[in-house]
C-alpha cells in the first residue's frame, strides 16, 4: 500500500509562505494601535475527539457539519488512520465554514486548550468482564490525566462503554468537579424511545418528552408515567386505546418496547458491524447544549449520589439534567418514580458501585 | 434479530393511536382534510450503502436537504443496519423519513438519485474489463431507477465517473441536462483549500476550477484562480523561488493525489465526497443556480466534436431542473487541446461499451 505523503500546503511545494502579506494588505495602523489587533481575538471553540474509529469520526463529522466548533482535534493511536481522517475532512474545506482540524497521536499536545473533550476509546463490546473493565480503565489512565492537564477548564464527555463506569473513572482520573464530567448515557436510548412513540402518534420526535434513565444498557429504565405529548400524559392514553386489542399496553408490552429500545444498538451492530450515525448525532446534540449554553435537558450519565432514594454511592448513571456551558447545571430532583423504577435504579447503583470499587481509583 | 423500527413491528396498531390522541378541528364534511393538496416532500435516493453512499446520505440528512431518504444496496443486512442507524438518529433531526430496500422500487418518485454503486476491481483486472462490469451493474440499476422516477435528477459518483455518467445518461433515456457526474467538484475543493491556506483566506473566497476528466488527467485552469476579484496566478508566480510549469504541475498533482493519500491512510475516502455531493444536492434541490465543476455532456464545447457525446467536468450552473448552463471558459490553446485529448480518450472508451 503506497503511503506517499502528498503536499498538504503550497509552501511544501516551494511557494513562499509569506506571500500572502502582499496579496492582501493590512489597514494602516494608527498611533494608538499597539498591535493588539491579533492579541484580543476571542478564543476559538475547540472540541477534541479521542478515538478516530467509526464512533469518534461520526461524532467529529456531525459536529463539523453542524458548525459547533472552530477547531477540532482528532487523536488516535493509529497515526496513519487519524491523518487520513483529518485529510478527508480538510478536503471538504470549500463546502464548510473555516474550521481548523488537527490530528495525531499525542493526547496532551493535540487536546490542549479544549472546551470539550470527547472520549470514545476504548471501543467495542458493551458487555464487559471485570478483567476487561480494568483494561479499559488502564487505557483511560493514559488519556484522561493528559486531557485534564492540557485543558483544566474543559468539559469531559465519555462515550465508550460501559459508559457509566467509564464516566466515573474519567471523573476520578481527571480531578474535575463532577459537574464537568458526563457520559453519553441514555441520551440516545431516550431518543429511540421518543422516535418510536412519535411515529406511532404521528408527531415530531421533539414533541415527545420521554426519558430513559439509570444504567445505560440492558437495565435502563423507561419512565413511562412521565411521558407526555402536547401536555397530555401518553401512557394512560395508550393503555386506554389498546385495552381491547390483542396487544394491550400492559406491563409486558411496555417491557417489550423498553427491550427493543435498549437493544437498538446491538441490532445495528449485528447488521452492519458497528453503530455510528445515531451516536454521532446524539453526542453532537449534547455538544451543542454544552458549548452553546442551551440549558436543554438531556438524560446523561452523571454523578447520581443523592438523587436516587436509598443510594448514597458515588456512582454515575443517567438522569435528566440541564446542560450548559458549565456542564451539568442541575439534575432533575423531583422525578416521580414508581416503586419498581426506584428499586431498579437502586439495584443498578449497587452493581455499578461494586464495579467502581474494584477499579482502585 | 427482529425488526423494530416502529411500534407496529411490536404489535401495536398504529391507526388507533393518532386518531384519538389528537383530534382534527371541527370542519364541515364537504372538505376532506386528508386530501388537501400539500407541497410534495423532497426525496433523495442513494444507490450504494458503502462508505461513500452513507457519508453522502448522512451529510444530506444533517443538512436537512430532504424530507425522505431512500437507501438501496445489494447486501440486505448491511443496508438494513445502515438504515436503522440513520433512523435511530432521526429523533435529533426535523421529521424525515428513512426507507431502504434491495429493490429499486423504494426509490420511486425521487427528486434526486445519487449513484455510488460500483464493482470491486479484481486483482490485475484490466480497466476495460472493470468498466464493462460496471456497465452491467448500471444496466441493473439505472433503467429501473429511471422508470420509478422519470422526472428525477441523476447524479453519478461511481468511478470512472465521466464514463459512468455517460452510461447512466444512455441507460436512463433522460435529457442530458438531468444527468451529471460528481466530476471534479471535490478536486476543485482540494485545489481551493490549498490556495486558501496559502493566502490565509476562507476557501469559499477562492474561485478556482479543475476541469476535464476526473482523475489523473484533470486540468487545473490557472487563469481562473481569483480571490477578492484579483487573479492569483501572477501572484503565485511571484511567490515561488523558481516558478515554472513544474511548480504548477506540483500543485495539480497534490490535488489529484489527495484522494490516493487518504485511501492509503484510512483505506477509503468518505467525508469529503459526502460534503461535495451534498453541496451539489443543495444547489440542485434548492434551485440555487450555483456554479460547480461537474461532469456534464461536453460535446460542442471547446472544439469537442458535436457527435462525441462525452461527459467531462466543466463549470456548470445547477438548479432544480439540473444543468442550466455550461461555462464558456476562456481556455488557452494548450488547455483546450488537453481537454480535447481527454475527450478523445473518453469517447474511445464509451464506444467500446455497446450503448
Amino acid at each position: 500500500m503506497s503511503m506517499k505523503k502528498e503536499a498538504s500546503s503550497l509552501s511544501e511545494l516551494g511557494f513562499d509562505v509569506n506571500f500572502g502579506a502582499g496579496f492582501f494588505r493590512q489597514v494602516p495602523s494608527s498611533g494608538c494601535d499597539n498591535g493588539e489587533g491579533t492579541q484580543r481575538r476571542p478564543r476559538p471553540t475547540k472540541v477534541s475527539v479521542i478515538g478516530a474509529g467509526e464512533v469518534g469520526m461520526a461524532i467529529a463529522q456531525t459536529i463539523l457539519t453542524q458548525g459547533l466548533a472552530d477547531e477540532i482535534a482528532l487523536v488516535d493511536a493509529d497515526a496513519h488512520r487519524v491523518r487520513g481522517e483529518m485529510l478527508d475532512l480538510q478536503h471538504a474545506a470549500a463546502f464548510l465554514p473555516r474550521v481548523r482540524i488537527v490530528a495525531g497521536t499525542d493526547v496532551l499536545a493535540l487536546t490542549r486548550g479544549s472546551d470539550l473533550a470527547i472520549v470514545t476509546v476504548p471501543g467495542a463490546r458493551q458487555q464487559v468482564t471485570l478483567e476487561l473493565l480494568r483494561k479499559k480503565v488502564a487505557v483511560l489512565r493514559e488519556i484522561v490525566p493528559a486531557v485534564a492537564e492540557g485543558s483544566p477548564e474543559s468539559l469531559l464527555l465519555v462515550v465508550s462503554n460501559p459508559v457509566d463506569v467509564l464516566a466515573y473513572a474519567a471523573w476520578k482520573l481527571s480531578g474535575f468537579p463532577a459537574s464537568r464530567v458526563i457520559g453519553s448515557g441514555t441520551n440516545l436510548d431516550s431518543s429511540r424511545l421518543r422516535r418510536l412513540l412519535a411515529d406511532h402518534l404521528g408527531v415530531g420526535a421533539q414533541d415527545v418528552q420521554a426519558y430513559m434513565v439509570g444504567e445505560h444498557g440492558g437495565a435502563a429504565v423507561a419512565l413511562w408515567s412521565s411521558i407526555s405529548v402536547g401536555g397530555m400524559p401518553v401512557l394512560s392514553y395508550l393503555q386506554k386505546t389498546h385495552a381491547s386489542s390483542s396487544s394491550c399496553f400492559d406491563g409486558e408490552a411496555l417491557e417489550g418496547i423498553r427491550r427493543a429500545v435498549v437493544g437498538g444498538a446491538r441490532e445495528v451492530i449485528g447488521l452492519k458491524g458497528y453503530a455510528s450515525w445515531a451516536i454521532g448525532y446524539s453526542v453532537a446534540s449534547l455538544a451543542r447544549s454544552l458549548l452553546r449554553d442551551q440549558r436543554r435537558v438531556h438524560p446523561v450519565s452523571l454523578l447520581a449520589k443523592g438523587f436516587i432514594p436509598g443510594n448514597d454511592h458515588e456512582v454515575f448513571l443517567s438522569l435528566p439534567a440541564r446542560l450548559g456551558r458549565g456542564g451539568v447545571l442541575g439534575v432533575a430532583a423531583e422525578l416521580e418514580l414508581t416503586a419498581d423504577e426506584e428499586s431498579t435504579l437502586r439495584r443498578s447503583a449497587e452493581t455499578l458501585w461494586e464495579h467502581c470499587q474494584a477499579l482502585g481509583l | 434479530m427482529h425488526k423494530t423500527s416502529s411500534l407496529s413491528d411490536l404489535g401495536f396498531d398504529a391507526a388507533d393511536a393518532s386518531s384519538g390522541f389528537f383530534r382534527p378541528v371541527a370542519d364541515d364534511s364537504t372538505h376532506s382534510s386528508s386530501s388537501a393538496p400539500h407541497r410534495r416532500l423532497t426525496k433523495v435516493s442513494v444507490i450504494g450503502a458503502g462508505n461513500v453512499g452513507m457519508a453522502i446520505a448522512q451529510t444530506i440528512l444533517t443538512q436537512n436537504l430532504a424530507d425522505e431518504i431512500a437507501l438501496v444496496d445489494a447486501l440486505p443486512d448491511k443496508l438494513r443496519g445502515e438504515a436503522l442507524d440513520l433512523q435511530h438518529a432521526t429523533a435529533f433531526l426535523p421529521r424525515v423519513r428513512i426507507v431502504s430496500g434491495t429493490d429499486h422500487a423504494v426509490t420511486a418518485s425521487s427528486d434526486l438519485v445519487v449513484v455510488t454503486a460500483g464493482v470491486r476491481q479484481n486483482p490485475g483486472e484490466a480497466r476495460l474489463s472493470l468498466l464493462r462490469r460496471n456497465v452491467e451493474l448500471f444496466r441493473k440499476i439505472v433503467p429501473p431507477v429511471a422508470e420509478h422516477s422519470p422526472d428525477a435528477l441523476l447524479l453519478v459518483v461511481s468511478n470512472p465517473v465521466d464514463v459512468l455518467t455517460y452510461v447512466a445518461w444512455k441507460l436512463s433515456g433522460f435529457p442530458a441536462s438531468r444527468v451529471i457526474g460528481s466530476g471534479t467538484n471535490l478536486d476543485s475543493s482540494r485545489f481551493r483549500f490549498l490556495v486558501a491556506e496559502h493566502l490565509d483566506v476562507n476557501a469559499q473566497d477562492v474561485q478556482a476550477y479543475m476541469v476535464g476528466e476526473h482523475g489523473d488527467s484533470s486540468l487545473a485552469i490557472w487563469s481562473t484562480i481569483s480571490v477578492a476579484g484579483m487573479s492569483a496566478f501572477k501572484s503565485l508566480r511571484d511567490s515561488h523561488h523558481s516558478f515554472d510549469e513544474a511548480a504548477l504541475e506540483g500543485i495539480r498533482r497534490a490535488v489529484v493525489g489527495g484522494a490516493y493519500e487518504v485511501i492509503g491512510l484510512k483505506g477509503y475516502t468518505s467525508w469529503a465526497i459526502g460534503y461535495s455531493v451534498a453541496s451539489l444536492a443543495a444547489s440542485l434541490l434548492r434551485d440555487q443556480r450555483r456554479v460547480h465543476p461537474v461532469s456534464v455532456l461536453a460535446s460542442g464545447s471547446h472544439g469537442i466534436s458535436d457527435g462525441h457525446d462525452v461527459f467531462l467536468s466543466l463549470p456548470a450552473r445547477l438548479g432544480r431542473s439540473g444543468v442550466l448552463g455550461v461555462a464558456e471558459m476562456d481556455l488557452t490553446e494548450v488547455e483546450a487541446a488537453q481537454l480535447r485529448r481527454s475527450a478523445k480518450t473518453l469517447w474511445e472508451n464509451c464506444q467500446l461499451l455497446d450503448l
